[in-house]
């Protein structure tokens, strides 16, 4: 099968949605901060349609590449795109879902509050909003807590509700950082589902993940990144057999390798 | 347009779920009533004391808003990056902070209503109790002119508070900010009048004069929505008064909030 992650063999390869060129970012510090480099010159082509995972340890600038995709950070320099548009205008969000790394909403609101903030800022018209936040709270499982304030929700609910608030406007291109993080198996698979059923609508996902077996299994490329660079892309089917420990997945292995090589084995 | 009155809207229902509003909310009619009973002991001001009590309530009340849920609802938005999930949806910075400052207002107008129909109860209390010959000088106009002009300073101060919360990303910060803005908003008016005193002692050059009286408009001259005196007093507040301060506080409010919008659009968000 032919996936999206092939289309760099095609002579005339689709315009990517996402674009990232030679990004640099660099936190100024202050009196109690030491200034930090979080991007040095990151480049990142994300097709339509194409499930791209961003995987790295903590700290190697994977959240501040979404951000600056979001429009959120500021890139020091470097050419960024989003649906052929600068990332900070808010047009070119609306045919975007993101989900936040540790999301936070607000304690005395329900979600359907929430969602109906989203769904008026997302343009959908009145009378599709009642069932289309019932359908969205099906989807995520939230349906028996919909009139339940936040602050009683679990972290893994927390989770879902920022999910349900990314996909409520039904997205071309979902963003997404870590999304597995503080979900439970269920939780888990329901995100599993979602970005399969994105591919099989076409559309694009970008994510970050710590989830190493689920990256490798869900992503058309994967792009390793350490102390803010981009040091490897590749394609699952790239990905060498894992030699050595076997109790580490293929893609474990070689994650290890390469991070190992590009720090010079110092942590 | 919608996007903002969206905005306007949950920022509204957040800040009346917040707990803290209930407490100072019970403080203020606590004020009230004592103020009906203790204003027996002080025979020929009761109305005066009933509606000084009842209008520095309001004032409180208002006061909650920029204080308290305006920090938290802002300066708590960038901490706890409840703010990315609004930013994420094609909502302009301009519209979340015009949205913001809108349900701000609100919710200090839903306030101050509740306290100051509370005041109005706390009059007819104290004129069903002692007698409405005591009451002959209250001037409901002046009672409500004074509200609205307490409720023009709280919208100038929240919009300072949202400027603050542009500059920085610490809610402490933001705090000490909004008490400096407030406590020199209270003072200028005194310290310009002293300082422009004749018999001051300090002789002025009338450049500095100028700048003293300009100084007086640019620091937000709070002191001057201050009608409380002349309401309890049953006295006219002049309209000319009550539209050059309407006019000073929307001036002030589109600056500081036109100003937070473009730092605003340009910083990091964490």
């Amino acid at each position: 099968m032919l996936t999206n992650g092939d289309q760099k063999d095609n002579p005339m390869p689709t315009p990517a949605i996402i674009v990232f060129q030679n990004v640099s970012k660099v936190y100024q510090g202050d009196l109690f901060k030491k200034k930090k480099v979080a991007l040095n010159g990151v480049s990142l082509e994300v097709r339509p349609g194409e499930i791209f995972g961003m995987i790295g340890r903590n700290g190697a600038g994977k959240s501040t590449a979404i951000k600056i995709i979001m429009g959120f950070v500021k890139h020091d320099s470097g050419h960024v795109m989003l649906a052929s548009r600068e990332p900070d205008k808010a047009e070119c969000h609306k045919g975007l879902g993101y989900l936040p790394e540790s999301p936070c909403l607000y304690q005395h609101l329900s979600i359907t509050d929430h969602l109906n903030c989203a769904a008026v800022i997302a343009g959908i018209p009145s009378p599709e909003i009642k069932p289309r936040i019932e359908q969205i709270l099906q989807r995520v499982g939230l349906s028996q807590v919909s009139k339940i304030k936040i602050k009683k929700f679990s972290k893994g609910m927390t989770q879902r509700a920022a999910l349900a608030y990314a996909l409520l406007h039904n997205p071309d291109i979902l963003i997404l950082d870590e999304p597995m993080s503080g979900l439970d198996p269920f939780g888990r698979k329901l995100v599993v589902d979602i970005i399969n059923d994105y591919r099989a609508q076409n559309k694009t996902v970008l994510f970050s993940s710590h989830v190493l077996t689920d990256v490798e299994r869900l992503c058309d490329r994967i792009g390793v990144m350490n102390r803010g660079r981009m040091i490897k892309v590749m394609r699952p089917d790239e990905i060498p057999p894992s030699t050595g420990d076997h109790s580490k997945s293929p893609l474990e292995d070689i994650f290890m390798k390469l991070v190992n090589s590009d720090t010079g084995g110092k942590e | 347009m919608k996007n903002i009155f969206a905005v306007a809207h949950l920022t509204l229902k957040e800040g009346l779920g917040q707990k803290i509003l209930y407490s100072v909310l019970i403080l203020a009619l606590m004020v009230i009533f004592f103020a009906v009973l203790l204003s027996g002991f002080f025979m020929r001001d009761i109305a005066k004391i009933i509606i000084d009590f009842s209008l520095a309530a309001v004032s409180l009340g208002g006061l909650l808003v920029p204080f308290l849920i305006t920090v938290n609802l802002v300066a708590g938005d960038l901490e706890n990056r409840t703010i990315f999930s609004l930013l994420a949806a094609p909502l302009p910075r301009s519209a979340y902070i015009t949205g913001k400052f809108i349900g701000l207002g609100l919710l200090a107008g839903v306030i101050m209503l509740i306290l100051s129909s509370a005041g109005l109860l706390a009059v007819w209390a104290g004129k069903m109790l002692y007698g409405v010959h005591f009451f002959k000088m209250f001037s409901p106009a002046s009672y409500i002119t004074a509200v609205f002009m307490n409720y023009m300073a709280v919208l100038l101060l929240n919009s300072l508070v949202i400027l603050w919360c542009c500059l920085t990303n610490s809610s402490f910060l933001v705090t000490l900010l909004t008490i400096a803005s407030y406590l020199i908003g209270q003072t200028i008016d005194d310290i310009v009048m002293f300082i422009s005193a004749p018999n001051s002692g300090v002789p002025l050059s009338h450049s500095i004069k100028i700048t003293i009286s300009i100084a007086k408009y640019i620091f937000p001259n709070l002191a001057a929505f201050d009608f409380k005196q002349m309401a309890a007093h049953g006295l006219h507040i002049p309209w000319s008064d009550t539209i050059t301060m309407t006019a000073y506080a929307m001036v002030y409010s589109i600056t500081a909030l036109s100003l937070a919008i473009i730092i605003f659009q340009r910083r990091d968000l964490p």
